[in-house]
């Protein structure tokens, strides 16, 4: 995919603030903001997209400079490849620490206020987080609207997966799902007659075939009711073999790198096994590629339609007193990424849309003083808790290949017992227990220097540590609460003295009871496959959760949701269902932050469907 | 090739189990002599490259417990083997313990670092377990559904 050589030239500061009034001003390049320029575009509508990173990683040479920063990374963690910048600073989670009782620590850009430690993390770049996603893409369940009716627990949508399915398919085409129906269709989940996803599915891993034989045809028994166990592939936004029946036998034509010069890589996935934090070919989907469309617009209406704005970061909302519009947005405009020196400039638009993520959206909100009329600015902040359980198989299972995670057990996702206890789905990982102890690395250093090791007895050492790693994820449902929150004060501010995010959270004991749960359900399924349980959950841990007399390292997902969420009135949310804010007409707060419950879904294809439902809003409310 | 790199290699071969070509594929061995140099000094190196060149030409057994008890096993020059272990595994210098450094002095170069990116391309742990480094030298779509092809340990030659 090609990026119109034009789009990439920086569009300048002073020329924005003196162009007088776009029809919509997007903050944040992800996904979100990523579809809502192309619908725009697509309608003939000039859009202004403003970026808080520098733009680099546009073209094909920049986002190889990012592979190679996480080449020479020491840590590997899931941001090692995005360079430091202070003036659009993002969270790490290895500078994490544990807090002591009431303690806050604001040495991390997201100021930890506690009680739990949130590794969570997102990605201020060109591409938001979809540069560093794993690109898992199931679609919520039916009940996973309603949880409120069907389980007394989380709140009710004011959408009901009805009315969200066609924009699921518009998503799944925007993202380049691979997946294959007859794998989607436990616990109820339908899809129309003819439907088929673009591509076809990933081959499940060896690992997780070797998961699998040791568990099918058995069953788990909860509150009554029994639950299959199989591994289940999961649909992926990677590229795989597209499929010649989609669209009614039109098929698809997959999206791999983008650049400004004709580039052939990343049409299908290599098995880099690097998903997170970054796809060496592409193969795996970033907003990069929709808004290679987006600007392949301005071309053919031969004026630049869709402008980036880079290293522009979004500092203050302007609200007209009479009205309640946002009448502009002030923007602060760095030169260089190792020097706080910028300009600030002020930039006008009829629709505004703050696509930044849902905590830096809240804290542009808060920053701004705009709280809304329900005072939920922030409120109700959610990201999947996820339980780490990890165990050596007794046989080889070639873990380290693959695409990151392939398949998983996925069938509690949904049931009764969520009348009392969190849903969970669980993924293998392909790069075994690297999220949980560093392998294999952390192997390597274990068998060298405390198991003194060389020479064939290391090498037989590593094949018989890593080959056989098995960690199986919980990604546990979490409610919203409105004491979760993000919050600012003005004694916290960033290079370029706007505000940070205060994070103030507690695991729902909903949540926990779910761990608990996991937990023996993990050792459960070691049980059958004979694995030596190796998890362990160390009290120093900066997320360890006492919980009934056990303790838990409890983990951020990056599924970050609910800082806004929609809702049927003012009062009870910060948005509608088309996700525009009920205090300011021509506002509208996208993506995650607009989720009142995120059940087991990744959150990034049901964000995604939503924005393609904010867009024909915001055409209607420009016409 | 010279004596003191020829030496490097055997060292090497010795305590990584891969063989000369292995090593040299990777094209790093000349960067990861250097490296040595850097960080420990010259004389420390020379002195490592010396024991294991003064190693009896046993076999099997008795040439394990040789270099356990005159190199891995040596107050100066073990924890220095296994840096270089772990460098040729994962291409990442790893800080020398710090009781190392007190009884023989820290030196300024002496941090952990990645020697360069294609150091960590080509670490030779992704090699012995028939994967291949994360993020790079992708085996192609699917190969990930079958069982892996782990390499038989090679013959080694480095007493030759």
């Amino acid at each position: 995919m090609l990026f119109p050589l034009e789009s990439t030239l920086k569009a300048d500061a002073k020329t924005v603030a003196g162009s007088g009034e776009y029809d919509v001003v997007i903050v944040g390049s992800g996904i979100s903001g990523a579809i809502i320029a192309k619908q725009a575009a697509e309608a003939g509508k000039r859009v202004l997209m403003l970026e808080a990173g520098t733009g680099a990683n546009i073209t094909l040479a920049g986002y190889d400079d990012l592979l190679t920063t996480f080449y020479s990374a020491v840590s590997k963690d899931n941001q090692s490849p995005f360079p430091v910048n202070a003036n659009a600073a993002m969270p790490r989670s290895p500078k994490l620490r544990k807090l002591q009782a009431g303690e806050t620590d604001s040495s991390t850009y997201i100021v930890q206020s506690g009680p739990y430690v949130s590794d969570t993390t997102y990605t201020r770049i060109f591409g938001g987080t979809t540069m560093h996603w794993e690109a898992k893409t199931p679609r919520m369940l039916r009940s996973d609207f309603k949880t409120r009716s069907i389980f007394g627990q989380g709140l009710d949508w004011p959408l009901s997966f009805e009315e969200i399915e066609d924009d699921y398919r518009l998503a799944e085409r925007e993202i380049g799902v691979s997946a294959n129906v007859e794998d989607q269709q436990y616990l109820g989940q339908t899809f129309p007659g003819d439907y088929v996803f673009p591509m076809r599915g990933l081959p499940l891993s060896y690992l997780d075939q070797q998961v699998n034989k040791g568990i099918e045809g058995t069953s788990v028994e909860l509150c009554g009711k029994t639950y299959p166990l199989k591994v289940r592939p999961y649909p992926q936004g990677r590229n795989s073999i597209p499929n010649p029946a989609y669209d009614g036998g039109k098929g698809y034509r997959p999206i791999g790198a983008v650049d400004t010069h004709q580039v052939e890589e990343g049409g299908r996935c290599q098995g880099n096994t690097n998903c997170v934090p970054l796809c060496p070919v592409q193969a795996r989907y970033h907003s990069g590629k929709t808004l290679a469309k987006a600007f392949a617009k301005n071309a053919k209406a031969g004026e630049r339609l869709v402008e980036l704005l880079a290293q522009a970061v979004a500092s203050k909302v302007d609200i007209d007193p009479d009205n309640g519009k946002v009448r502009s947005l002030e923007v602060k405009v760095y030169k260089d990424p190792a020097s706080a020196a910028h300009e600030t400039i002020t930039v006008k638009g009829k629709v505004f849309v703050f696509a930044a993520g849902a905590i830096e959206t809240a804290r542009l909100m808060l920053a701004s003083g705009l709280r809304s009329t329900s005072g939920l600015v922030g409120r109700n902040l959610m990201d999947h808790a996820y339980l780490l359980n990890w165990a050596l198989m007794p046989q080889i299972c070639g873990t380290m290949r693959g695409t990151s995670s392939t398949g998983g057990i996925v069938d509690l996702r949904d049931g009764p017992f969520r009348e009392r206890q969190a849903a969970f789905a669980i993924d293998i990982h392909n790069d075994g227990w690297g999220w949980a102890t560093g392998a294999p690395t952390s192997d390597l250093l274990e068998l060298v220097d405390d198991r003194n090791l060389h020479g064939a007895d290391l090498r037989r050492g590593m094949v018989d540590r890593v080959s056989r790693q098995l960690l199986l994820a919980f990604m546990l449902e979490v409610m919203p609460d409105e004491s979760n929150r993000i919050t600012v004060d003005p004694q916290y501010t960033d290079a370029l003295g706007n505000m940070r995010p205060i994070l103030s959270f507690t695991v729902p004991e909903y949540t926990m009871k779910g761990a608990a749960y996991g937990r023996r359900f993990a050792r459960t399924v070691f049980a059958r496959l004979g694995a030596q349980d190796h998890t362990h959950y160390d009290p120093s841990d900066f997320g360890y959760v006492a919980y009934e007399g056990q303790g838990y390292a409890i983990r951020g997902g990056n599924h970050l949701a609910g800082t806004h969420i929609m809702g049927t009135t003012r009062t009870n949310s910060v948005v509608d269902k088309n996700q525009r804010s009920w205090d300011h007409e021509n506002l509208y707060l996208v993506g995650g932050g607009s989720m009142p419950t995120i059940g087991t879904a990744n959150v990034t294809l049901t964000l995604a469907a939503m924005c393609f439902r904010s867009s024909r809003d915001i055409l209607k409310y420009l016409h | 090739m010279s004596n003191r790199f020829e030496a490097f290699l055997g060292l090497s071969v010795e305590l990584t189990a891969f063989s000369r070509f292995d090593l040299l594929g990777t094209g790093l061995a000349e960067r990861y002599l250097a490296t040595l140099d850097k960080v420990v000094g010259v004389e420390i190196t020379d002195t490592l490259l010396a024991a294991f060149v003064a190693l009896p030409p046993a076999e099997g057994e008795a040439r394990i417990k040789a270099v356990r008890t005159t190199i891995l096993g040596n107050e100066l020059l073990g924890d220095v083997a296994r840096a270089l272990i772990k460098l040729w595994y994962s291409g990442t210098w790893f800080e020398l313990p710090l009781a190392w450094m007190e009884r023989f002095g820290s030196r300024p170069a002496d941090t952990t670092f990645v020697v360069s990116p294609d150091a960590y391309v080509e670490g030779l742990l992704w090699k012995a377990i028939g994967a291949h480094p994360a993020g790079a030298k992708a085996p192609g779509f699917g190969s990930w559904a079958f069982p892996p092809k782990i390499p038989a340990l090679p013959e080694l030659d480095s007493k030759a």
